[in-house]
């Protein structure tokens, strides 16, 4: 109960005791920490939670900018930001997502700045397209347990594990599965089209144990979480693994497991719209997250994975994520495209939904 | 304003440069047009490729068109990493099944039916270049042509060209600077001859008139022919004057004598002061004349032995007493100390004896003209490596200022009367041709003294 | 003395004839190379003046000739310096002196008398005292290296005082021997004379010393 109340705690308190941060709905505010020269204005697919540090660690090497923060949803955020290219609108000085695919489209409709600086140089080639799109996080897809609730030999290690233990104990977790609604989440949607790709045999398979089992579907990571801390859920799929680790870090419960088949990995990305007011402080502030102090900072307390870190403790995953060839980064580049074209993606996602939403409610005996 | 020298050289250095600059432009230009060629090739494959994918994957379902993109185009294209990629699928009926509706940019589908269609042109305000893919589909239910187009920007393209360009015009370059340089050390090289011939004609006694001999191109030849040619005419103008004059003193000679003779009977005891006066001129005249053709007669010896006689070991103190006995007359002025001082130890040089008295008789008939008031000195002497015949006499002497000009033909320090006539320039052309000088020692305390400086006579040289 | 002159031009032998005749010789003028050796077969002369360019035979040939016959007669040779004849050199064939045309005929008479000297047969050549060399031949007195050329007149006065040296001779007496008994001296030259020598022995170790009232005598110095 604690966890629900903490949005609003946050609320209350920072809105009572400090000038520090006000939040408005999804909005959040930053004010300068000395006199304001500027103001950022960021548009984000990304917790406010995770962020914060980040943004206040930023603004010690920043002192008189401020910074205006809104939180969307990936689809809301992709939609506003592409009619506002359209319209040759201003939508934000820099845009953060963890749908890499619909920044990719944004970027190959030409609706970003391209940014050059020593920082985004160090930038792996897969994490970088063309100056514009920058991936500054590294996080696996991780699937998530309640271990009250999930004894040690259920527990899944591999996609074909998760799979054949859905089918080989229907009663007992039916219901009890928790993924993302592809029809609401883009990140859920990437992975999903990604897993796919991946193994589509598994995927099929998957996916129609997922709908067997009457897969509980969220819109976002956290509410996904919040269902497994409540108990509600046993077994969260696809959750990203800095949220995971965040609520495993308050829930000594939950435990996090790298499936071994492979895991993809994402990095999520960033964006300098063409509408930009003020592209230079988005610069400063893409190139804090891609330095080494945002990325410790970002290790320690938002993300908790990195690209060269070893895995947080207590997570159970390969040893060398990426060299052992498990981790699978996703690429930030013109190939996600296949994900963003429409029908394309309207056609997976009716298949999608055609089969874990509309079945199970057809299957499900009245 | 000077006139700048034109060098052989540079002249030929220049234009091999401008050829090699104009080769290399030109490589370089070809090499950009078929670098741009080669690197659109290699990407055209790919959009090909890409598109092709695309149409493998379009399927009829139940009356409708459906296609399912694969990643693996899109990961091909993704191999030019930071070009954009638009595209569109058309159906049978022209509707744009998805990708970019607007990308319709004068494409003329029906081209494409018979094979793959590629063109550049421009969209969104960036070039792009396109490939349109057909397929013609037969099912029961459908049947028509549906259409791929594919486009690209085409930085990586541009980017491979002028990669390719660059390497090419280093090779380019590289090759150029080789081939200059290797150029530049060839005309080195062929010049030498000229250089040499230079070096040759440089080192030659101005006096020489002999042929030039030296080995050289086909080229120079000319040259050097027209040189000698000419030197041997002059040689052969120098000779025939040379004989003439020595011819006409020669003839001049006796009728001199016979007027000398007849001036010399003249009594002059029954003159008036004036007739005395002027028959003393008249023998100072014929005087005169009689030393100049003398000179005139020495000279043209001189001369010719210079050409036809060997050098041998001679003895200086000798030949300078020779000269001393025959000059200084029996008749001179009693007063006058006339001394003659040989050197102690014999002092031989290579040489002509008879030039070489010539010389030192020339310059002993000089001084006794000119110069001498109480005394006339001749010394023979050596000093370090060279033999000296110093003639010293206490007169007043020449000024510096008139020393080089004295050695020279027919300069006179006095005006009229008494002029040097062509003593110390006979002198100087035997110092020249001995490989030593005439010089002077201004009049210090004492004497002026001229002195004819040659080399000893080493073994061996 | 009686003197042959072979000498084709006519103003030349005239004028040579006449100055010698002048003085008292006798001069015997030819102007044929060939009959002027024909009359030197038969007849000794004191001098013979020989021009070298001639009609007939060449005056080389001539003088060949004379030598040949071992006849020691003093030969003053006129010479036209052509490449020949100084090739040849005319005193290697055996003339005594030679002049170049044209010349001085000063000098000719000059030279005529120092070989006419010569052939009255002065037996000493070389005379010394102290470091000095009086050379008759070359005329000349000589020091280490260095000749000084003397005049007659002035050879003759050392010659007198070098006789005997430290003896003082009187004025009158170096008058007596320059000038003999038939010219008219004026007393003075004897001063001039000596004047003369003295600069010309100047640096040598032997001094002419004036004794006034009492004459000249010649002291050579020792070496110090």
């Amino acid at each position: 109960m604690w966890r629900q109340l903490r949005p609003i705690a946050l609320v209350a308190v920072l809105g009572f005791a400090s000038p520090a941060g006000a939040v408005e709905g999804t909005r959040a505010f930053f004010p300068a920490l000395e006199a304001e020269r500027g103001r950022l204005v960021i548009n984000g697919a990304t917790d406010i939670e995770a962020m914060e540090p980040l943004i206040r660690d930023f603004q010690e090497t920043a002192r008189d900018v401020a910074i205006d923060y809104t939180d969307y949803v990936t689809n809301d955020l992709y939609r506003d930001a592409d009619i506002a290219c359209r319209l040759k609108q201003p939508f934000g000085d820099l845009l953060l997502s963890s749908s890499v695919d619909q920044l990719v489209k944004l970027a190959n409709d030409g609706c970003a700045l391209a940014h050059v600086s020593p920082e985004t140089r160090d930038v792996p080639a897969w994490a970088n397209w063309r100056d514009e799109v920058f991936g500054f996080t590294f996080e696996p897809s991780v699937m998530v347990y309640h271990k009250d609730f999930v004894p040690p030999e259920d527990v899944p290690h591999t996609h074909g594990e998760l799979t054949d233990l859905l089918r080989f104990k229907p009663d007992y977790y039916r219901g009890r599965i928790g993924t993302y609604d592809l029809r609401q989440s883009g990140i859920g949607y990437l992975l999903a089209f990604l897993d796919a790709q991946q193994a589509s045999t598994t995927y099929g398979r998957l996916l129609e144990s997922l709908s067997r089992a009457e897969a509980v579907l969220r819109c976002c990571n956290n509410a996904v979480l919040s269902e497994l801390d409540s108990g509600n859920v046993y077994i969260g799929y696809n959750i990203l693994g800095s949220y995971a680790y965040a609520a495993a870090r308050r829930n000594g419960k939950l435990r996090i497991v790298l499936p071994r088949d492979y895991t993809l990995i994402l990095s999520r990305g960033a964006l300098v719209p063409t509408g930009a007011k003020r592209p230079e402080l988005a610069g400063r502030f893409l190139d804090y997250l891609l330095s080494e102090r945002g990325q410790d900072v970002a290790r320690e307390k938002a993300f908790f994975f990195s690209r060269s870190g070893a895995l947080p403790a207590e997570v159970d995953g390969p040893e060398k994520l990426v060299e052992s060839g498990i981790g699978r980064p996703i690429r930030i580049g013109p190939a996600l495209l296949a994900a963003q074209d429409r029908l394309q993606r309207s056609r997976f996602i009716d298949d999608w939904t055609k089969l874990i939403v509309d079945t199970p409610v057809r299957l499900r005996p009245n | 304003m000077k006139r700048r020298e034109t060098s052989l050289f540079w002249r030929l250095v220049l234009r091999v440069a401008l050829v090699l600059c104009g080769g290399a432009t030109l490589l370089s230009a070809a090499a950009w047009y078929y670098a741009r060629a080669a690197a659109d090739d290699a990407y055209d494959r790919l959009l090909l490729g890409a598109a092709i994918q695309i149409t493998a994957n379009m399927t009829v379902d139940a009356g409708n068109l459906g296609v399912t993109l694969p990643s693996s185009a899109f990961e091909l294209l993704g191999l030019a990493e930071r070009d954009r990629i638009f595209y569109r699928v058309v159906g049978p009926d022209g509707r744009t099944l998805t990708g970019y509706d607007d990308l319709d940019i004068g494409i003329n589908v029906t081209a494409a039916r018979a094979g793959p269609v590629f063109l550049t042109t421009e969209y969104r305000n960036v070039p792009v270049r396109v490939a349109v893919v057909s397929r013609a589909l037969s099912d029961p239910s459908f049947s028509g042509w549906a259409y791929v187009v594919m486009a690209q920007t085409t930085e990586a393209r541009r980017g491979l060209a002028g990669e390719l360009t660059t390497r090419a015009m280093i090779l380019v370059g590289i090759m150029s600077l080789l081939a200059l340089a290797g150029t530049v050390l060839a005309i080195r090289y062929s010049l030498l001859p000229v250089d040499a011939l230079a070096a040759t004609l440089r080192a030659r006694d101005p006096q020489d008139l002999t042929p030039v001999e030296a080995d050289m191109p086909r080229e120079l030849k000319p040259f050097v022919g027209s040189i000698n040619h000419f030197m041997g005419r002059l040689d052969e103008r120098v000779t025939l004057l040379q004989r003439f004059i020595a011819d006409a003193a020669h003839q001049i000679r006796t009728p001199l004598t016979a007027l000398s003779a007849q001036v010399d009977m003249l009594e002059d005891d029954d003159l008036d002061v004036n007739r005395k006066r002027h028959l003393g001129r008249v023998r100072d005249r014929v005087s005169q004349l009689a030393r100049l053709t003398n000179q005139l007669l020495s000279h043209a010896m001189v001369i010719h032995r210079s050409d036809s006689v060997r050098f041998k070991p001679v003895d200086l103190g000798d030949i300078a007493r020779k000269a001393f006995r025959s000059t200084v007359p029996i008749t001179v002025d009693p007063d006058v100390v006339v001394s003659f001082e040989d050197s102690a130890e014999p002092v031989f040089v290579r040489g002509d004896a008879v030039s070489l008295r010539e010389a030192i008789a020339n310059i002993i008939d000089n001084a006794l003209q000119h110069g001498v008031e109480q005394r006339l000195a001749v010394r023979v002497r050596r000093e370090d490596d060279r033999a000296l015949v110093e003639v010293a006499d206490d007169g007043p002497g020449i000024p510096p200022a008139e020393w080089a000009a004295v050695t020279t033909r027919f300069v006179s320090s006095k005006m009229g009367e008494g002029s040097m006539g062509l003593g110390f320039a006979i002198a100087a052309e035997v110092a020249l041709a001995h490989r030593g000088t005439v010089r002077f020692l201004e009049k210090g305390g004492r004497d002026f003294t001229v002195i004819l400086d040659v080399p000893l006579y080493r073994e061996g040289t | 003395m009686r003197i042959f002159l072979v000498e084709d031009t006519r103003d030349v032998g005239e004028a040579i004839s006449r100055r010698l005749e002048k003085v008292g010789h006798t001069v015997d003028w030819q102007t044929d190379g060939q009959a002027a050796a024909d009359i030197l077969e038969f007849t000794d002369y004191d001098l013979v003046i020989l021009d070298v360019m001639l009609p007939g035979l060449d005056g080389f040939e001539i003088l060949r000739h004379l030598r040949a016959r071992k006849k020691t007669t003093p030969v003053l040779v006129l010479t036209a310096r052509s490449e020949i004849e100084d090739r040849v050199g005319a005193l290697d064939l055996g003339a005594d002196d030679y002049l170049v045309k044209p010349f001085d005929f000063r000098e000719l008479e000059a030279r005529t008398r120092v070989l006419l000297r010569r052939r009255q047969g002065d037996p000493t050549n070389l005379i010394e005292c102290g470091d000095l060399v009086l050379d008759r031949n070359s005329r000349s007195v000589r020091v280490g290296n260095r000749e000084v050329q003397l005049k007659r007149r002035e050879i003759t006065l050392l010659e007198v005082l070098a006789a005997r040296p430290g003896r003082v001779f009187s004025k009158d007496e170096l008058l007596d021997r320059l000038f003999g008994f038939d010219e008219n001296v004026n007393p003075n030259a004897v001063e001039l004379y000596v004047g003369r020598l003295r600069k010309k022995i100047e640096g040598s170790s032997v001094r002419i010393v004036t004794i006034r009232g009492l004459g000249y005598q010649l002291v050579a110095d020792e070496a110090a």
